[in-house]
């Protein structure tokens, strides 16, 4: 996999790299998989000094068991349920949002994806004083609504000024872009969210099917490989960083017109809970309900009130 | 965390190569020249510094925080819409720096709304209005120049009779008939190919005029017909499109306007009702949908969807001046 580099492990020296790609040893794996008595005569090294490198290198690139228990404890330690601030919301959801998953919610247009994705962007950074990342590929975010919702909450201006604060907004209108911003965000941006005031713990794609579906169908096979990237860098971002994500999606209608959420299979396993939105027409209120979920049992329903 | 190669905007061809020669992720690449990536990967020393340049492009994407976007609101203005009801359900008129759609019946009024717009979004500063430049897309030939004139020299008497100051007397000797028509550029495109290679070079366009504050696409759905048997290919286009309407609207200011036709669905037992076409993942698409459709014989707007405001529905009226509020008496009496 890895390229074999200098100094990447005590006495791999330049020569010895040039020495093995003379031999056809290119990467770890070559050189791991290879012979290693044969290897140390073909490039005239001692075989003492190949297996202490095959060994240092094994030890860099093996991923390490860990007992049920130790995980358990950083489980309990670790985890958060943030509260989205909508009871009936929190009751699908067992209590809210738990960090180190994905969460999505589906729906049609106008549905109150959108709406409850504020909703939750204001809770967390209100109520719970954590910061928000919100990944915006619609130019939906209107943040004059997030200040209607905060002004239910409090009086205080001052408060509400600080919990807009606390959100940031991206505004991403291709993959790349959106693998960039999320690459980025590991990097430095989420350490770096964490000086000004409360960690980043939540993360909001709204919407992630927006940049991918143009990808998908037809000939092309990379736009399978673009949304997987993405679903990758979701979920081990939700897990190394303990953050809730939570995306919107679109549906589409099967052949009978019942509703389905859209992204396809490969995608349905990506989301450890999903909700799905349906608004009631003429009215503010629209019905979730759970479709999929590692802790309750689906097809509960439950209302929502969009107005508040 | 490492970022995989696959992650970067490369040829696939490019991006196989530099797999099989053993790179996987970005740091693999790191202190490498592009004439050694070259000899190691088998790419050419182009594909080779573009390689190497994708990775220099480092730049943390532009993010701001909700209270910025909140300031930048407040700075942007919307477009009135020279109907005080539909004004005031959206909150000020059209918003700069999103997308709507305006979506009815054939006659309804939606190229009536979008010549409106045109006019309307010139309107000087002074006067209340943004004081820009148009841009109209036209897909069916539904620009008609006569009717166009004709909003703009009724737009052009209301603000003279409003004109009460200094400023707004010298605002109005530039803001006449013949201004009005130098500052709308019609763009018309016959069918979806010329579309997207219209909305490709949009950005440069609009960089180079600055002053461009609406972007009119009147008909979606007619260049798009000729996809009709491979619905897949058109809700990719359209997916594409959406993307880059969006881009536009938030990166330039530009209030962006589509219209969309109806079309019937069938619900099965022999029902069927009238939806917006285009398909449900269209409906996504843009920000703010707003639905004219008739009542008896009252022309009504109703807001279908917006992340920002309530689902209001009011009355307005198409007059020879154009988009007009309801007269009151008239109102009442047809009460």
């Amino acid at each position: 996999m890895v390229v074999l580099r200098e100094n990447m492990c005590p006495g791999l020296d330049g020569d010895l790299v040039s020495g093995l790609r003379a031999v056809g040893v290119k990467t770890v794996e070559d050189l791991v998989s290879s012979n290693i008595e044969d290897l140390a005569r073909r490039c005239s090294v001692s075989y003492k000094a190949l297996l202490a490198i095959r060994r240092v290198l094994l030890a860099q690139h093996t991923a390490f068991p860990v007992s049920g228990a130790d995980l358990y404890e950083e489980l309990l330690s670790s985890t958060a349920i943030l509260s989205t601030g909508n009871t009936s919301l929190d009751k699908l959801l067992d209590s809210g949002l738990y960090t180190g998953e994905v969460t999505e919610l589906c729906g049609g247009p106008a549905s109150g994806k959108s709406q409850v994705c504020f909703s939750v962007a204001v809770n967390i950074s209100w109520r719970l004083k954590q910061s928000v990342v919100y990944v915006d590929t619609s130019g939906g975010m209107t943040a004059a609504r997030l200040l209607q919702m905060l002004q239910v909450e409090t009086d205080n201006t001052e408060e509400q000024m600080e919990a807009l604060q606390r959100i940031t907004v991206f505004r991403l209108f291709d993959v790349y872009a959106l693998l960039h911003c999320l690459y980025e965000l590991r990097g430095a941006s989420l350490q770096q969210a964490a000086v000004g005031g409360g960690s980043v713990k939540a993360v909001i794609v709204d919407s992630v099917s927006a940049v991918l579906s143009p990808l998908l169908g037809g000939k092309q096979s990379e736009g399978m490989s673009l949304m997987i990237q993405v679903a990758f860098a979701l979920k081990t971002m939700a897990k190394d960083f303990n953050i809730a994500v939570l995306v919107t999606n679109h549906v589409t209608r099967g052949r009978d017109g019942e509703v389905q959420p859209g992204l396809g299979v490969s995608w349905s396993h990506i989301p450890r809970t999903r909700i799905l939105l349906e608004r009631h027409e003429h009215t503010s209120t629209c019905s979730a309900t759970l479709i999929k979920s590692s802790r309750q049992p689906c097809n509960i329903r439950e209302q929502l009130d969009l107005n508040t | 965390m490492q970022r995989p190669l696959s992650t970067l905007p490369l040829s696939s061809a490019v991006k196989a190569k530099l797999v099989t020669a053993g790179f996987h992720f970005i740091s693999d690449l790191m202190n490498l020249k592009a004439p050694q990536l070259s000899r190691e990967a088998g790419v050419s020393q182009q594909e080779a510094m573009a390689v190497l340049a994708e990775l220099e492009q480092g730049v943390p994407p532009p993010s701001m925080s909700a209270l910025q976007l909140l300031q930048k609101e407040a700075e942007l203005q919307s477009i009135i819409t020279f109907c005080s009801s539909l004004d005031g359900a959206l909150g000020g008129g059209v918003p700069l720096g999103k997308t709507t759609e305006i979506y009815g019946v054939p006659g309804i009024g939606k190229t009536q709304l979008c010549l409106q717009l045109a006019v309307d979004v010139q309107v000087p500063q002074c006067f209340g209005g943004v004081g820009g430049e148009v841009i109209f897309m036209d897909t069916e030939g539904t620009f008609v120049l006569q009717r166009f004139a004709e909003l703009a020299a009724a737009a052009v008497t209301h603000c003279s009779l409003l004109a009460e100051d200094e400023e707004q007397r010298v605002a109005m000797e530039t803001f006449t008939v013949d201004t009005i028509l130098s500052n709308t550029y019609v763009v018309r495109c016959h069918d979806y190919v010329e579309l997207l290679a219209e909305l490709r070079l949009l950005p440069s366009i609009l960089a180079a005029r600055p002053k461009v504050r609406l972007l009119v696409m009147d008909g979606m759905a007619a260049p798009f017909r000729p996809l009709l048997d491979d619905l897949s290919a058109r809700t990719r286009h359209l997916g594409g499109v959406a993307l880059q309407l969006a881009a536009v609207a938030t990166g330039h200011d530009v209030a962006v306007v589509v219209t969309n036709q109806m079309t019937t669905r069938l619900l099965g037992g022999g029902r069927s009702r009238l939806v917006p076409a285009l398909g449900e993942l269209w409906g996504h698409a843009l920000n703010i949908r707003l639905h004219l459709h008739w009542e008896g014989s009252q022309r009504l707007a109703t807001i279908a969807k917006s992340p920002a405001h309530a689902n209001v529905t009011v009355q307005y009226q198409i007059s020879s001046d154009g988009f007009r509020d309801v007269d009151q008496s008239h109102a009442a009496g047809a009460k």
